[in-house]
């Protein structure tokens, strides 16, 4: 269900451009918004639990079906997500209230742009740009503008300590995530995520799905440095310095409540979902199956892909509950001292790679 | 604090801050994220405990230590009642005494668990404060079993202890120890060896052995710097002599002596010499009354007692002045983490405000003894 | 050049240990969780601290309860709180040792002690109390002790004693005695003759 096809649909209905392209825009955004806010709902309630299990707890078990000691607590989230929406909205008295009240929209619709070119199989994709890879990146940087406006405007030094922190990290971290992306966009020779996608297909040295991942070192190399680098821009554990809990109380978040919070949550979880879809489709071979040939329908590759995709935020759960965090000056060493020169040189050795044996 | 100038500015961490370990405001000048000075100001928790002491009777001072040093309050009952015995000139039998280390240990190794836990979740490691915070809590069931209460235990008395041991304390405990040491392995997995949590305390807030001496370091904290001074050792209380066990020092294996790392780790090898003293202590812990030596009365003969003892913090010592009626007529506690906490300003000129967190959960302050 | 890449496999390393125990962790929640779901589970209290007449000492430090009906209104329990909650008041007995039913006092303790005090108010203040169990052991009747309810007799032991009324946390254990009742007790009148 792509935003073209909607549009020529609706344009074959009447001559009106404009209420077509309209139309479909707002028609596929519903969708959008509903993944977004199911993602948030469920991947709370993983984290929760999967947190809980590695802690030897068991977490939330009280919201449920079958209600007090009911089943798993799965309705945790809702009861949450409600408490959020009836939850007094603060609007502190000596902040800067228009941009306070702007930055958690503005960090909502990039981490909404960026869902809209996630491939989710073959046909399902909102917007099948030429450019996606491109897109994914540019629009996941949106965000650090609302960071640093909610910080600034909240007029409180914890807040403005963890935006500055926030945008340093990101803006850095988004340089060793480009590079580590150019590798598959060199080795497919497009930025386009479907025909990225459509040329991992098949296998390489026979055994293996012929997946970016699989096909050389230096491919391998570059998926870890950017899965760490999309860590790091989603700011989570080990790279959760602007929000860092011990430090900064909440980082930038610290005046917000209720549904504005919300807003920011949904996105952190946006975040994970997109940057993770881009890794999939990147290294990890799309809604491609790991096993070539087989299951390969249209109702499988949703699955591969979505199981490829939760595996990946399970493992940023992993990291957020077992790593310590980095202090500011270490993660800009990690950044330009260990990842940017790694990524320099996968881009050389690709290109080597792809001149011989390509 | 004087005026700020140019680019600095002034933030207040705390009273209410999740890594200040209690109600500790730290007015912080800082130039962006480099700290330049730090005033600690105390005081928030403060309850008159020594002008209290005064107006008590001697037992009933106790039940004040313990409230001093919440998290080991068995250490600071063993402080009071040491210095009182040694005003009264009693002689307690060896059960007690054997009683008293059990306990003493068993808390030390309470409080140092909940400063290695809560210094992970200061540097953001989340995971290995529970695990930690579980272990803890098999402690104080034993602690329950003996005494009824979890935290604050008024368990030692002046010439006895409360309550007999009951009656397989020695299996439970000898239990505990098998399933605690392979715990500490875990720990060291989990946290200490952790790349990045060396990085975050390695080489930072490094206290050297001078500085650590001139303020009046002492404890783990003074040890980390690489000082082999233990009070069990250098001056035995109770029968700390009989025992046979190491005093771990700072080595700077990640970084400079003395650092976060070097304290942190000085702990986790305490804990693993007060399993040592633990099963010494059971296996030869004797029979006996426990409220053979109890005074009738408290009313020591005029004069004064000044007696240190090794609490997890460090030397806590108790200054007692009698002047012959069943009240004291000054109690004075000689708090470890009040030197502590006053060399934090020193240490941590020059850091950021990560470390400075990271700086004030080595030193392991508690503030109901900061305060008192 | 090698030191750097050392540090880098070091990382990698110790990282993947710690990731290691906190899959093994989660895996093996069944086995090693220690959660309890607190209203419909809980602790088991330890074998020691299961009822009053357990040893020779009572190790309880749950709420403070007073059997009345011993209590000789000594006031060494007062005396030996340290943070006063304990409050006592009492009037001298007509006849030591003789019972007086209209203010449901009873002459002598089960051990045998003839009372020569009538006690008139006997309150503990719970939100005062500091839990140190120190006015237990003066008791010569041993009839107070840390324990069950405020004023029913051999409570079941618990915790969780809140209230929503700060007054309600003071417990009465004295009988009533209506200002009367002690009018009349504190000014016998002979009255035999009448």
């Amino acid at each position: 269900m792509t935003v073209d096809f909607l549009i020529d649909w609706f344009a074959a209905m009447g001559d009106f451009p404009v209420i077509a392209f309209l139309l479909a825009v707002i028609i596929s955004g519903i969708p959008i918004f509903l993944i977004m806010a199911l993602n948030a709902i469920v991947a709370v309630y993983v984290e929760r639990k999967v947190s809980a299990f590695m802690m030897d707890r068991i977490g939330p078990m009280g919201q449920g079906p079958g209600l007090h000691a009911g089943k798993w607590g799965l309705l945790q989230t809702a009861a949450d997500a409600v408490k959020l929406l009836v939850k007094e909205d603060t609007v502190p008295e000596t902040s800067d209230k228009f941009l306070f009240k702007m930055a958690p929209y503005i960090i909502f619709i990039g981490a909404f742009m960026g869902m809209a070119a996630v491939p989710f199989s073959s046909v399902l994709q909102v917007a099948d740009f030429n450019v996606g890879v491109f897109y994914i990146i540019a629009v996941g940087s949106i965000g650090v503008i609302g960071i640093v406006m909610a910080g600034w405007a909240s007029n409180n030094k914890w807040s403005l300590y963890g935006a500055m922190r926030s945008a340093a990290q990101i803006i850095s971290y988004e340089i060793p995530a480009g590079l580590s992306i150019i590798v598959p966009i060199m080795m497919a020779g497009t930025m386009n995520l479907q025909l990225l996608i459509q040329s991992q297909s098949g296998t390489v040295w026979g055994i293996l799905p012929n997946w970016i991942i699989f096909n050389n070192p230096f491919t391998f190399i570059a998926f870890f440095i950017f899965f760490i680098s999309a860590v790091a821009e989603t700011n989570r554990t080990p790279f959760d310095i602007p929000e860092a809990e011990s430090e900064l109380v909440a980082g930038w978040m610290t005046e917000y409540s209720g549904f504005r919070w919300a807003l920011f949550f949904l996105s952190e979880y946006a975040n994970m979902f997109v940057v993770s879809g881009l890794a999939v489709a990147g290294f990890l071979g799309g809604w491609q199956s790991p096993i070539p040939g087989m299951f390969d329908s249209a109702g499988w590759e949703l699955f591969w892909f979505m199981g490829k995709l939760i595996l990946l935020i399970f493992v940023m759960m992993w990291f957020r509950w077992t790593f310590p965090r980095l202090r500011v000056d270490q993660l800009m060493h990690v950044c330009w001292k260990v990842f940017i020169p790694i990524a320099m040189f996968n881009i050389f050795g690709v290109g080597i790679w792809k001149l011989i044996f390509g | 604090m004087g005026i700020v100038q140019g680019d600095q500015m002034i933030l207040n961490i705390g009273p209410q801050h999740p890594s200040t370990h209690g109600v500790l405001r730290l007015e912080v000048r800082t130039d962006g994220e480099i700290v330049s000075e730090i005033k600690p100001h105390l005081g928030y928790l403060h309850r008159c405990f020594e002008k209290h002491s005064e107006n008590v009777t001697y037992e009933q001072v106790i039940p004040f230590t313990d409230r001093c040093d919440y998290l080991a309050s068995m250490n600071s009952n063993f402080g009071y009642v040491v210095a009182m015995e040694e005003l009264m000139e009693i002689k307690v039998p060896e059960r007690v005494d054997y009683i008293r280390i059990i306990m003493g240990e068993l808390n030390r190794i309470a409080s140092h668990l909940l400063a290695l836990g809560v210094y992970g979740l200061d540097i953001g490691a989340f995971t290995p404060f529970l695990y930690m915070f579980r272990d803890r809590e098999r402690i104080l069931d034993m602690f329950e079993l003996t005494c009824g209460a979890r935290l604050l235990y008024n368990y030692m008395w002046v010439g006895g202890v409360s309550h007999d041991l009951p009656k397989d304390f020695e299996k439970i405990c000898i239990g505990f120890l098998d399933y605690f040491e392979p715990q500490i392995k875990e720990y060291n997995n989990l946290l200490t060896y952790n790349k990045i949590f060396i990085e975050r305390t390695a080489d930072v807030g490094v206290i050297p052995a001078d500085v650590a001496v001139s303020y009046g370091v002492t404890g783990p904290n003074l040890r980390g710097s690489g000082v082999k001074w233990d009070v069990r050792k250098d001056e035995p209380y109770s029968i700390y002599d009989r025992f046979e066990f190491d005093i771990p020092v700072g080595e700077g294996q990640f970084g400079t002596l003395g650092d976060c790392f070097d304290r942190y780790w000085v702990r986790m090898l305490e804990i693993s010499q007060s399993v040592k003293i633990l099963r010494q202590a059971l296996k030869d812990i004797p029979d006996g009354n426990v409220h053979q030596a109890l005074p009738k009365k408290i009313r020591p003969p005029k004069g004064s007692v000044y007696r240190r003892t090794e609490s997890p913090r460090g030397d806590l010592g108790y200054y007692i002045v009698s002047d012959g009626t069943p009240v004291p007529y000054r109690v004075k506690m000689r708090s470890p983490a009040f030197t502590a906490l006053s060399c934090l300003d020193e240490v941590s000129r020059g850091w950021m405000i990560s470390d400075v967190i990271a700086i004030l959960g080595s030193l392991d302050i508690v503030l109901g003894e900061i305060d008192r | 050049m090698s030191k750097y890449f050392a540090n880098i496999y070091d990382t990698v390393n110790t990282l993947w240990t710690g990731m290691r125990i906190t899959w093994r962790h989660m895996m093996n929640i069944k086995r090693d969780n220690v959660t309890l779901q607190y209203p419909e589970e809980r602790w088991p209290r330890p074998e020691r601290n299961i009822g009053f007449n357990h040893d020779n000492y009572n190790v309880i430090r749950s709420r403070l309860h007073v059997d009345i009906d011993e209590c000789i209104g000594c006031l060494k329990c007062t005396r030996a709180c340290p943070v006063d909650c304990i409050k006592i008041d009492t009037i001298k007995a007509p006849v030591r040792g003789e019972d007086i039913p209209n203010v449901g006092h009873t002459g002598e303790t089960s051990s045998g002690t003839k009372k020569a005090l009538l006690v008139s108010r006997f309150t503990i203040d719970m939100s005062e109390c500091c839990y140190c169990n120190l006015c237990t052991y003066p008791c010569p009747e041993k009839c107070i002790f840390m324990v069950g309810g405020p004023n029913g007799s051999k409570h079941p032991i618990d915790y969780e004693f809140s209230e929503f009324d700060r007054n309600n946390l003071i417990y009465q254990f004295a009988k009533l005695i209506t200002p009367g009742q002690k009018e009349a007790l504190q000014n016998p009148t002979p009255e035999v003759e009448a």
